[in-house]
């Protein structure tokens, strides 16, 4: 049986994987199954868990591999709802502050799920190169490579780079 | 691949991206996922680990009780 405090660990991993888990699949409901099939494995898996490791990594991983053999192609018609699936999940009062993250989500959910994972996984997780190729299965460079892309695709997607370049511009006119 | 580190851009074909414009995609990223962080956790999950617990305690219980 599990130390007693491995439930509580869970527990408080619980909203990163269901975060993570919606960010793969991006729908909600799939989330939620995939989230429930990953404590279940994790709870009979308990022992494979190396202590003073991150369990967040190590739960990310289960998840994944479950994402990937069992819900992939079921999740893909799901998908082109095109972002909506974020903004049902949004909470309530906590929007003032992003104005473009409609826009963003929309961007996000455009990627290839490979690069998208590694910018949630390294960008918004909190987990690290090392683990997040652990992770995917892939070597540090393939990340960053992945990371690279994913960063210039949004960046296109929402024409950022033009201005910026724009702003850059006139920043530069001005001052001359 | 460790004396690559000096380096800025992490692919040498492609356009090393604007620092504030990698800001601001660090930051939508963020603003993204605390959202779905902290989005309400459905019963179930906590019905499930708590279900798992019981029949452990309980399996556990009946193979004491048999030793």
């Amino acid at each position: 049986m599990p130390p007693a405090s491995f439930k509580d660990d869970l527990i408080a991993e619980m909203s990163s994987l269901r975060a993570f888990a919606v960010s793969l699949c991006g729908s909600a409901s799939v989330a939620d199954d995939l989230v429930q099939e990953t404590l279940l494995r994790a709870w009979s898996k308990w022992d494979k868990f190396q202590p003073g490791t991150s369990l967040r990594a190590w739960l990310f991983t289960i998840l994944r591999n479950i994402y990937y053999s069992n819900c992939r192609k079921s999740v893909r018609e799901v998908q082109d709802s095109d972002g909506a699936y974020a903004q049902r999940m949004v909470v309530p009062g906590d929007q003032e502050s992003h104005v473009d993250l409609e826009d963003f989500r929309k961007a996000l959910a455009r990627l290839p799920v490979e690069q998208r994972e590694v910018l949630i996984l390294v960008g918004a997780s909190g987990v690290s190169y090392e683990e997040a190729a652990a992770i995917c299965g892939v070597e540090i460079g393939t990340i960053k490579s992945r990371l690279s892309r994913a960063r210039s695709q949004l960046v296109t997607t929402l024409g950022w780079s033009e201005n910026a370049q724009a702003q850059l511009e006139r920043k530069i006119r001005r001052a001359g | 691949m460790t004396h690559s580190n000096s380096k800025k851009a992490d692919q040498p074909g492609e356009t090393p991206l604007d620092t504030k414009v990698l800001d601001a995609i660090g930051r939508a990223l963020k603003a993204h996922y605390d959202d779905l962080v902290k989005a309400p956790l459905p019963e179930r999950f906590l019905d499930l680990l708590d279900s798992l617990e019981i029949e452990e305690r309980k399996s556990k219980g009946d193979a004491d009780a048999a030793g």
